[in-house]
């Protein structure tokens, strides 16, 4: 692709643009309410297209993307955007008649997709579709599929709307592409810190740029859910939130913190959560990992068992292979997160004592599912709310965002909008 | 020091002292390699305690050990934590340590004598840097790395110190002073070589070779180094200068220095090892460029889903295997990626565990601090 094509794609959009605008906003939102219902559906002919495209493209499993599509798209209905919209933007005749508080789309957006999740691709191109700016989206290296089924989705409910999508794929590291597809009018871009340092420096005013960085997720079990039944059914909600598209995404749990006074107890949970690992391997089997995923998850378990090795309180329940892995830590120092289904189970001995564990990752922690923390539980929420954790809620749920979470902490459709005042003549 | 490990270092001298170099994977003395890294490998199970007891969780004990092969590497970043050495703590003579971290630990290898490593460090220079090198000759030296003096805990810096001493001619020396490339001095030095004719070794930090390129760039200066000079880079950038690929690092060297492609060669070591591997290519000019090693150090590909050796071509993890480790532990497994060629191997670059699979990211700083 020559930064040329880029340059025209985007004219096009624009001229595309200019034929929606021309269409009532609510006509559009209603399109957009029928894609939301037909990807929610998993009978649908998107779904069923994503299930067989996504496993080969990602290395997902078959069986761990049709559980992740279930649980993430269940509640993503037509009316729960329809909601989102009036939340976030009120009328939206607000887009078209003239009143004290427009707004109005940009020309038109380039949205930089990252990563192998699906969902987060979904919404990112809806958004600025809902206020009628198009949508030239650039398909992340890891996820080719999803960009353009979702493209189809729409362009199959409405021909004109469909015209104001494209996606485009190019090397991240072509630069003159790269710069031809930042001269949109507004940018919303997802990657890692390294990405989008560097579309920010591409990435002037007025032009509008929204960014989401990486994020983590860890989950919480308080003291109530260490022991007999609870512990096992919180170990087996942990790993549903870890199994899940393979702990790739920014709500996939890399630590589950033990919260007790009881020193053996997070040795326990360690073990009982390996069961529960385990278990979930037959039904969801890991994906395809390629050869520095693994080894960067035989090098931690290696160190894991030289710290064991050195008499420190750790432990390593690992699979065959590298499908699963739990670590017991005896503290909470600094380690690597390899992903693909590895979780360390960190002790602490107090409410308090997890705060402070947290408090250095606020930049970075997008969820935090909690069990057992009982009559402490909406304390413990404020606190990790004041920390800048976007969403909590209970383990086993994290990959079942509702479409309302605030993903970064902000809304996801308004900063896409651009406001105008309309003063009326004082007197 | 026990008698065990006396005679086992001795063999070990005796082994690196001799100057037989056989090419090629048939003709290396692996039944040797196999005894005493087998040998080595029983006294370190035995000498340094938490190495012992990772081994046998691992179901691993010199007595069942039916290959070099099968002993356990120790991941690299087990030396940040771990005290790993065969002796008492007060026989310590020198300690080497990693670069600093976003983590902030660094690695420790703790050494008892450091009369190996010096045996060890000249051999194989010679060998892949300088082989047409006659006995007694010495090179014209000129290193962008600090003096031991300056950095007593850098292995880097001492092997440096312990190549001019034994190899280079008088007017070699240190191009980094107090931390930084000392730009002017080595205009001058590179200026003189062009000027005189004789060839130079110029060797040093990835990143001192950027900031050596960027100051020429700035003053518009380029330099024709004479031929049969050469340039040795090791040590990557460690986020101290600009990260370019290898292959553009040296075109811009071929560029600004006048050294062929074929003349740059990259010398493979770290920190928790005695030996280096080197590039092939002054060695066997004009073969496909690999990593190569002396006879007492083996490099081997490990599945990383088994643990065993890869199968040939296949990438995995490098795991090293360096008799020079008497003192700590023989079998290490770096943080590199690579793929075994011929009688050597490829290194494909860092485990890439910062690579972006979700919208999460591998490898990064999980607990207790910000990602850097």
């Amino acid at each position: 692709m020559k930064p040329a094509e880029i340059d025209a794609r985007l004219s096009a959009l624009s001229e595309a643009g200019e034929t929606l605008r021309r269409r009532p906003a609510h006509e559009t939102l209603s399109v957009l309410a029928q894609v939301m219902d037909g990807w929610s559906d998993a009978r649908s002919p998107w779904r069923r297209d994503l299930a067989e495209q996504l496993p080969p493209a990602t290395g997902f499993s078959r069986e761990t993307v049709e559980a992740g599509l279930e649980r993430a798209l269940d509640g993503w209905t037509g009316a729960a955007l329809l909601g989102r919209v009036e939340r976030e933007i009120g009328s939206p005749e607000r887009l078209d008649t003239p009143g004290e508080q427009m707004i109005a789309g940009f020309e038109t957006t380039a949205v930089l997709l990252a990563g192998s999740i699906p969902m987060p691709s979904l919404l990112e191109i809806i958004a600025p579709l809902v206020l009628r700016s198009p949508v030239l989206a650039k398909a992340a290296a890891r996820d080719p599929v999803t960009p353009r089924l979702v493209a189809d989705s729409i362009a199959h409910f409405d021909a004109g709307l469909g015209a104001c999508v494209d996606v485009v794929d190019f090397p991240g590291d072509d630069a003159a592409c790269m710069q031809a597809f930042l001269s949109a009018e507004c940018i919303s871009a997802t990657g890692s810190d390294e990405t989008i340092a560097s579309v920010r420096a591409r990435v002037a005013p007025p032009r509008r740029l929204l960014v989401a960085g990486h994020r983590r997720s860890v989950a919480a079990l308080g003291p109530e859910a260490v022991a007999g039944d609870a512990r096992v059914r919180a170990c087996e909600a942990v790993a549903v939130d870890v199994a899940l598209w393979d702990q790739q995404g920014c709500l996939s749990p890399v630590a589950l913190y033990v919260v007790s006074p009881d020193g053996d107890a997070a040795a326990v949970v360690a073990a009982t959560l390996a069961e529960a690992l385990d278990a979930t391997e037959s039904s969801w089997p890991r994906g395809s990992i390629d050869p520095a995923a693994a080894a960067a998850v035989s090098r931690e378990r290696a160190e894991a068992e030289m710290r064991a090795a050195a008499g420190r309180s750790v432990r390593v329940f690992a699979s065959e292979g590298t499908a699963w892995t739990v670590i017991l830590e005896d503290d909470t120092s600094p380690r690597p997160a390899p992903l693909h289904r590895f979780v360390r189970v960190v002790p602490v001995a107090e409410e308090a004592a997890l705060r402070s564990a947290l408090a250095p990752h606020r930049r970075h922690l997008a969820a935090v599912a909690i069990d057992g923390f009982g009559a402490e539980s909406a304390a413990l929420a404020r606190a990790l709310a004041d920390l800048g954790v976007s969403r909590i809620c209970p383990v086993g749920s994290l990959q079942s965002p509702p479409l309302d979470w605030p993903h970064e902490g902000r809304d996801l459709i308004h900063p896409l909008a651009r406001g105008a005042l309309l003063e009326r003549p004082r007197g | 020091m026990s008698d065990a490990r006396e005679r086992l270092d001795a063999e070990i001298l005796a082994w690196i002292a001799e100057d037989e170099w056989p090419a090629g994977d048939a003709a290396r003395d692996d039944a040797r390699f196999d005894a005493l890294a087998r040998r080595l490998f029983a006294w370190q199970f035995e000498h340094c305690a938490p190495y012992g007891r990772f081994c046998r969780g691992r179901g691993v004990a010199p007595e069942r050990l039916r290959s070099w092969r099968e002993i356990p590497p120790v991941p690299t970043g087990a030396f940040k934590e771990i005290d790993l050495r065969c002796f008492p703590e007060d026989a310590t003579v020198q300690t080497f340590l990693t670069s600093g971290t976003a983590a902030g630990a660094r690695g420790a290898l703790h050494l008892d004598t450091l009369a190996l490593y010096h045996a060890s460090v000249v051999p194989s220079f010679r060998r892949h840097v300088l082989p047409e090198l006659s006995p007694g000759e010495r090179a014209r030296l000129w290193i962008l790395a600090p003096s031991p003096e300056e950095a007593p805990d850098s292995s880097l810096s001492h092997m440096f110190g312990v190549l001019l001493g034994e190899l280079a001619t008088p007017d070699s020396g240190f191009g980094v002073i107090d931390g930084e490339l000392a730009v002017d001095a080595t205009l001058e030095r590179l200026v003189s070589c062009e000027d005189d004719g004789a060839p130079l070794a110029l060797c040093g930090t990835s990143f001192a070779f950027v900031h050596l390129l960027d100051a020429l760039v700035a003053r518009e200066r380029s330099i024709e180094l004479p031929p049969g000079s050469r340039v040795m880079e090791t040590g990557g950038f460690k986020g101290r200068s600009r990260e370019i690929p290898a292959h553009l690092l040296y075109a811009e060297i071929e560029q600004r220095l006048g050294v062929p492609e074929s003349h740059i060669l990259n010398q493979y070591g770290m920190t928790e090892l005695g030996s280096q591997f080197h590039d092939s290519v002054l060695r066997f000019p004009g073969e496909p460029r690999r990593k190569l090693g002396p006879p007492w150090a083996r490099a081997m590909v490990i599945d990383p889903e088994t643990g065993a050796e890869a199968k040939r071509g296949e990438v995995g993890p490098i795991a090293i295997f360096d008799l020079v480790n008497t003192g700590s532990v023989l079998a290490v497994q770096t943080a590199d990626l690579g793929r075994a060629v011929e009688d050597g191997f490829e290194v494909l670059g860092r485990e890439p565990g910062a690579e972006e699979r979700g919208c999460a990211i591998a490898a990064d700083e999980l607990l207790g601090s910000e990602a850097p």
